[in-house]
């Protein structure tokens, strides 16, 4: 169609400035897709490392609250009376205290620092999988995470030092990843017996609870609420489908927020399209009277007008969708560390054709005005425009 | 039957802040189908005003002008465009072609906003032919050719809808006088076809080209 020829002839008059016109909405392209592919993959990525199914709830002391002020350390600690309490709120459920501390361990001459839970032996099948070994029994031994296996070593039998006492190691664990209850990957599990007595500790720094049923997680949770909190808040309570639900929302809140940022490049790039297309309608003024004047109508003009501003955008998209993968390859590469495994999911690569589309609409979008002016000038007086 | 052109009573009044300006003032014109018409008159005296209000491209502020029998004044703006492209052809003195587009596509090119495609009947070039412009100019972009080269694609262009009334604004004013001649001599012959001509002159010499010559005087027939 002959309009479609004009746009395109005042496209190539005027090359350099159309050039930089579309380099704008490539760039604006690219952020938008690569900023969403990141954002993407980040979610992701924390859904995959996180190992909580929702059937936990957690029970932390308040912040706060605790004996140790005078002493310089804020100690939280959930009391034996309290774990009672909790006990009698939950029922039939599986009740699991922790004592949670960190100490210097050594194997072999090779020292480091290790997270040390001390459990109730009972209790660890509960909470872990071993892939080695045996379930810890006595008060001699230790489970070790996937993480300190491999960075000392360990075998079952092996011997670790920590602080002055040495352990055995009875079984190794199955790695299970970030989770809100507990992190075993780095740590050692003992038991309850030999916790409380090499670090003389009765109070428990964490209550854990596996509900049987999933649909009793907030009944068990306002239980405790009431055992416990009834005048003071003395311990928090979390259930993990809640933060793993929080923490979702948050990375998507910051994946929504960096494709706006991505955004932002593409409103400038708009900005400059709206710059061009009024120059050309500026320069073409005498032009627009003579068309309009031998018989086209003002649709017709706005037409030749938008499919200036639509070539360039899509001109703009089309290379800026191709960038894209190297775009969003990059950023995982320096935000994820190198992991792109998530570049190729299709919920990372719909941000691609977003990108395009959004490219595309800002572009015709500012066209539009630029694009009216040209359509409704006097036919007269832009005859006359010299 | 109807003349062609009908103006009755016809005012063109342009409010201008320090008092308005009374660019044609209660003129009332027949123009016959076949005449050929030439508007003389100083400057400023409302001349292009006449011709741009017969033309479509301005509506009166008052009275009534019919153009082949339709009224302009009940007219919207795509009525309006489409007697331009289909009922009138314009001559201008700046010869005002479209820079982006080749000579053949020029004279195309009201062609294609009538019918809705590319020619493919070889109408263009037998106006390219009629109006004595050689085949090998219809690649060239206007600003490469003469100024009597461009104003015989301005004949062409205007003709090739096959328009009833053919309007001329100073067709020679930027020509020598042997182009003129020339450019006269092909608008003399499309008048001879039957075409209505009204043509803007401020050259007597050109003037005696037409059948009529009309006298204007502060947007007054004289
Ligand atoms: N758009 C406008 N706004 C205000 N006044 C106008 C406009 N167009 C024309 N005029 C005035 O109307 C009057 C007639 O102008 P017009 O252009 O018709 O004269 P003309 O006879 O064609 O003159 P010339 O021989 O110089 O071309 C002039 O006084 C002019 O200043
Ligand atoms: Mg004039």
């Amino acid at each position: 169609m002959i309009f479609f020829q004009f746009a395109q002839r005042s496209i190539r008059l005027h090359f350099l400035r159309s050039l930089l016109a579309v380099l704008g909405i490539v760039i604006g392209v690219v952020a938008i897709s690569s900023m969403g592919i990141l954002g993407n993959s980040l979610v992701l990525s924390v859904s995959e490392s996180l190992s909580d199914v929702g059937d936990t709830i957690v029970v932390f002391p308040h912040a706060g609250m605790g004996s140790g002020m005078g002493t310089g350390r804020v100690n939280d600690v959930i009391t034996e009376r309290q774990i009672q309490q909790i006990s009698r709120a939950v029922g039939a459920n599986d009740i699991i205290p922790l004592h949670i501390g960190a100490d210097r361990i050594e194997v072999g001459g090779e020292t480091g620092v290790a997270t040390i839970y001390g459990m109730y032996t009972d209790d660890i099948p509960l909470l872990l999988d071993k892939t080695d070994g045996i379930y810890l029994r006595g008060t001699g031994g230790a489970m070790a995470g996937k993480r300190l296996v491999s960075d000392f070593d360990l075998k079952v039998g092996s011997r670790v030092s920590v602080g002055d006492a040495t352990l055995r190691v009875v079984g190794l664990l199955d790695e299970r990843g970030v989770g809100f209850d507990i992190n075993p990957d780095g740590a050692l599990i003992v038991s309850e017996r030999w916790y409380s007595a090499v670090y003389d500790e009765d109070d428990f720094d964490q209550v854990i609870i596996k509900v049987r049923d999933i649909n009793d997680i907030d009944a068990v949770k306002n239980a405790i609420e009431m055992q416990l909190n009834k005048r003071d808040t003395v311990v928090d309570v979390f259930d993990t489908r809640m933060i793993l639900e929080m923490i979702i929302t948050t990375f998507n809140s910051i994946s929504t927020f960096t494709t706006a940022i991505g955004g932002i490049s593409l409103l400038v790039a708009g900005v400059s399209i709206f710059n061009v297309q009024m120059m050309s309608v500026t320069e073409r003024i005498k032009e627009i009277g003579i068309i309009r004047s031998i018989g086209t109508r003002r649709y017709e003009v706005m037409r030749m007008f938008l499919y200036e501003a639509f070539l360039l955008g899509f001109a703009g998209s089309a290379i800026g969708g191709v960038l894209s993968f190297a775009g969003g390859y990059l950023a995982l590469i320096v935000m994820l560390e190198g992991n792109t495994s998530f570049l190729f999911e299709p919920s990372s690569l719909i941000y691609i054709p977003y990108g395009m589309l959004f490219g595309i609409g800002t572009s015709l979008m500012s066209g539009v005005y630029p694009a009216w002016k040209a359509a409704n000038l006097n036919p007269i007086e832009a005859l006359r425009y010299e | 039957m109807m003349p062609v052109i009908r103006l009755e009573d016809v005012s063109k009044v342009y409010p201008l802040p320090f008092g308005d300006v009374v660019a044609l003032d209660h003129v009332t014109l027949d123009v016959e189908k076949g005449e050929f018409i030439a508007i003389m008159g100083p400057s400023g005296s409302g001349k292009s005003t006449l011709l741009n209000m017969i033309g479509c491209l301005d509506v009166p502020t008052s009275g009534n002008l019919f153009i082949a029998g339709r009224s302009v004044r009940e007219m919207d703006d795509d009525e309006l465009t489409d007697l331009r492209r289909d009922t009138i052809g314009f001559i201008f003195q700046t010869f005002n072609l479209i820079p982006l587009l080749t000579v053949r596509e020029n004279v195309e090119y009201p062609l294609v906003l009538k019918e809705r495609r590319r020619d493919t009947w070889g109408r263009s070039e037998e106006l390219m032919a009629k109006v004595g412009l050689e085949e090998s100019l219809a690649p060239h972009k206007p600003s490469e050719l003469s100024g009597g080269q461009q104003q015989r694609v301005a004949i062409a262009r205007a003709l090739v809808n096959n328009p009833a009334i053919l309007l001329c604004d100073e067709p020679t004013g930027n020509l020598d006088t042997k182009t003129g001649t020339v450019i006269m001599d092909l608008l003399t012959g499309v008048n001879h076809q039957g075409m209505t001509i009204i043509m803007v002159t401020h050259d007597p010499r050109i003037a005696e080209y037409a059948s009529r010559t009309i006298t204007i005087v502060d947007g007054k027939i004289a």
